[in-house]
């Protein structure tokens, strides 16, 4: 973004000072304000409608909990994108973590977010209508799943049970599976094995735009996603016509980020504009990208409900094939379910996911799918787009208040 | 009792190991005359005014916390419910579900600690009862306790005298005690800083009502937090609840774990903390009143009951955006990134 008198001196972009570094300072209810009217006057500038689109389920949090498209003036809509990895997991790999929990002698070791997420496999009886098995149903069936907070926690079962083949559920994007990378690479049990759900998300985001039903101008890209990979992967972009900003995860990074986007539409000239510069940098996180080089090899990847995806996920290299849950169990990864029925009938997480539908113009939502009884991803996982905007009631937009005093009020600066 | 060092299923069994344990450990800890004479029943002086009459079951895990342990917990669960519906305790009974094995230097830490509890609260252990389970039955040590307190003649504090314009105040900083317990249990506070805030608030209570006597609303803010409370306030009836977001006090320890983790402080779990609704002109000597007691220091005017929109609990950002505050609806995970 470039600085201007409004959004003050290092508003949200290089500053390295210490206090910079506190959150708070990104989310100082002055610098929002004026990095709020900004974004209404381009916005006018603009004089017709856009839709910008992030791609990362964080951001969805933050947008939801502090309620930031309150902020947004009615031209400029922020669309949420494939930004979660539990959603985007192929339902077939959910399917071989449920037969892999309930086989004698493994132990599924996963994300507490993966646990109830449905893969393709129908679930007998229990409730009506189109039930998949999710790894809570293999667990109550007697399959063994255990909840874990990161691959050490996987390593660390592994070396308790040497008498199990403990297979990790590796679910996530590139920022998470450099963990998986740093401790494969440093000797763990042999009897870890790791189920290969990891996805890269730069080929799937240079997709985006030639995917029916894509609508944005432009790109808000993913802070930590972006700090791993760096800016470079997403060149082609601009090239496509769409405007593209990197953007934190405070209200400041991401109204900066929003800011950044309609400058170029306006200018008409996309670039990468880097909004987050005091975590990411043009070329990325090389130890990381070494690291990770050295274990896994790109793989296409089915991304649900969207599309087989080369180069969007990561397979172990050769030297690490041992560790692979599909080498070693290659009959819990046979599922036959194929992109018709990856999601249950009548879930409409496919468009959620592209951004194609909003969560409340699906029929399921608020009334059939709820947190407590999720049907689809992206109700079940944290990172999911229903779940946020059910969470914090995105779909009522801004709410109008009346208190006793007959005081009122619309929700917006 | 010196012949053992841990719960056998005899000190269950009704017989003389149980009789031991009860005379040399439980009742030589509460220091209670009722509880002393060991008889079926305490038969207790009526202190007048209508009766409240709670009970509650304890289980935390690891038993012994930052901050307190589950005979604190114990007692000021109980307490707290009588003290928020304006009822002054008296008396408590507290049934105790041990596992074999269960060492008994540990016992006596949490019935010591009990006592401690229920001398600041003001309260009598005047009955108890005690169950050995087999090991791996149980999680070595639950206690169920119940309390009896008195209301007296004029207060009237519930739900009912709910209206717009109530402004709503808490006692202090949010989730503490949730987020301590979980990162105890997972080893997450390297610094040590995180404290339950597990505490009876008898006296805090009884100092609010002095200054505030048309408090229309207590509520203590236990599992599911202050956004559990907010939401049964308003659940069908036909007002809201507006908070404001840079107005709840937060610890910063608590800020900053529960970002990591992804959990929201305001979904979790208080054992010393209040909501309280009290009419406009009462607000300031209310918040100042919480301000003048131990358990309130850190008190705050955090919201108002709106006539507009019904039903609904909403968070006002620093921005004037607002958002919805949901019912908790699960036991808080950690999210995965």
């Amino acid at each position: 973004m470039t600085p201007t008198d409004e959004s003050g001196p290092q508003a949200a972009g290089s500053g390295r000072s210490a206090s910079a570094t506190r959150p708070d300072a990104y989310r100082d209810p002055v610098l929002v304000a004026a990095l709020a009217r900004r974004i209404r006057r381009l916005a006018g500038d603009l004089g017709r409608p856009v839709k910008l689109m992030h791609i990362c389920g964080t951001h969805e949090h933050a947008l939801g909990r502090f309620a930031l498209r309150d902020l947004l003036p009615d031209d400029v809509q922020l669309l949420a994108g494939p930004g979660c990895p539990v959603c985007v997991c192929d339902g077939r790999l959910i399917d071989a973590a449920v037969r892999l929990a309930s086989e004698p002698g493994v132990m599924v070791a996963s994300f507490g977010d993966m646990l109830a997420v449905p893969g393709t496999l129908p679930l007998a009886g229990e409730r009506p209508g189109d039930v998949r098995m999710s790894l809570l149903d293999a667990r109550a069936g007697g399959g063994e799943v255990r909840t874990v907070m990161s691959v050490f926690d996987a390593a660390r079962l592994a070396a308790e049970h040497p008498e199990r083949q403990v297979a990790f559920f590796s679910v996530g994007f590139e920022t998470t599976v450099v963990a998986t990378a740093a401790l494969l690479r440093r000797h763990p049990p042999e009897n870890l094995s790791v189920i290969e759900a990891n996805y890269y998300t730069p080929p799937a985001t240079r997709l985006l735009p030639s995917l029916p039903g894509f609508q944005a101008d432009g790109l808000l890209l993913p802070g930590h996603a972006t700090a791993v990979t760096g800016t470079g992967v997403y060149r082609e972009l601009p090239r496509d016509g769409i405007a593209c900003a990197v953007a934190g995860f405070e209200p400041a990074d991401m109204l900066a980020g929003v800011a950044a986007l309609l400058e170029q539409i306006l200018e008409g000239r996309p670039r990468i504009d880097n909004a987050y510069g005091r975590v990411v940098s043009p070329e990325g996180n090389p130890r990381a990208l070494a690291e990770l080089a050295e274990v896994f090899e790109p793989a296409t990847r089915r991304w649900r409900g969207i599309a087989d995806i080369p180069d969007s996920g990561f397979d172990l290299r050769p030297a690490f094939k041992r560790h692979s849950a599909r080498e070693r169990s290659p009959h819990a990864f046979a599922s036959v379910a194929d992109a018709s029925t990856e999601h249950p009938a009548g879930c409409r997480c496919a468009e959620v996911t592209l951004g194609a539908r909003t969560p409340d113009a699906c029929p399921l939502f608020g009334r059939r799918c709820t947190p407590d009884n999720p049907f689809g991803p992206c109700m079940v996982s944290h990172e999911g787009t229903c779940r946020a905007w059910y969470l914090y009631g995105t779909a009522r937009g801004r709410i109008p208040v009346r208190t006793a005093e007959g005081g009122t009020g619309h929700g917006a600066l | 009792m010196a012949r053992y060092e841990t719960i056998r299923l005899a000190h269950g069994s009704g017989g003389r190991l149980t009789a031991e344990l009860v005379r040399d450990l439980f009742v030589e800890a509460f220091a209670s005359e009722p509880l002393a004479a060991l008889t079926d029943a305490a038969v207790l002086e009526n202190p007048g005014g209508r009766l409240a009459l709670t009970t509650d079951a304890h289980s935390v895990t690891p038993w012994r916390f930052p901050g307190g342990d589950i005979g604190r917990l114990a007692v000021a669960g109980t307490v707290n419910d009588l003290a928020v519906m304006g009822a002054r305790p008296h008396y408590l009974s507290a049934a105790f579900l041990l596992e074999e094995g269960f060492r008994l230097d540990d016992l006596a830490e949490v019935a010591a600690s009990m006592k401690r509890a229920a001398d600041e609260a003001d309260v009598t252990i005047v009955a108890g009862d005690t169950k050995v389970v087999e090991r791996g039955k149980g999680d070595g040590i639950y206690i169920a306790t119940a309390g009896v307190g008195t209301v007296p003649d004029g207060r009237d504090i519930g739900p009912h005298r709910l209206e717009p314009g109530g402004v709503l105040l808490v006692n202090g900083t949010l989730g503490d005690h949730g987020i301590a317990v979980m990162a105890a249990r997972d080893g997450l506070d390297p610094s040590g800083s995180l404290r339950s805030d597990v505490a009876p608030l008898t006296s805090l209570v009884e100092a609010l009502l002095a200054a505030a006597p048309g408090t229309r609303f207590l509520r203590d803010l236990t599992r599911g937090g202050l956004a559990a409370v907010a939401n049964e306030m308003v659940a069908g009836r036909p007002f809201g609840v507006r908070l404001f977001d840079d107005r709840l006090p937060l610890d910063p320890g608590v800020v900053e774990l529960s970002e990591m983790l992804g959990i929201d402080p305001l979904l979790a779990a208080n054992e010393g903390k209040l909501l309280a609704a009290v009419p406009p002109g009462e607000a300031d000597a209310a918040l100042a009143a919480l301000r003048g007691h131990p358990l309130g220091r850190a008190a705050a005017v955090v919201g108002d009951l709106l006539v507009e929109p019904q039903g609904l609990a909403l968070v006002e950002t620093a921005y004037g955006s607002r958002r919805v505050l949901e019912m908790p609806i699960e036991e808080q995970l950690p999210r995965i990134c």
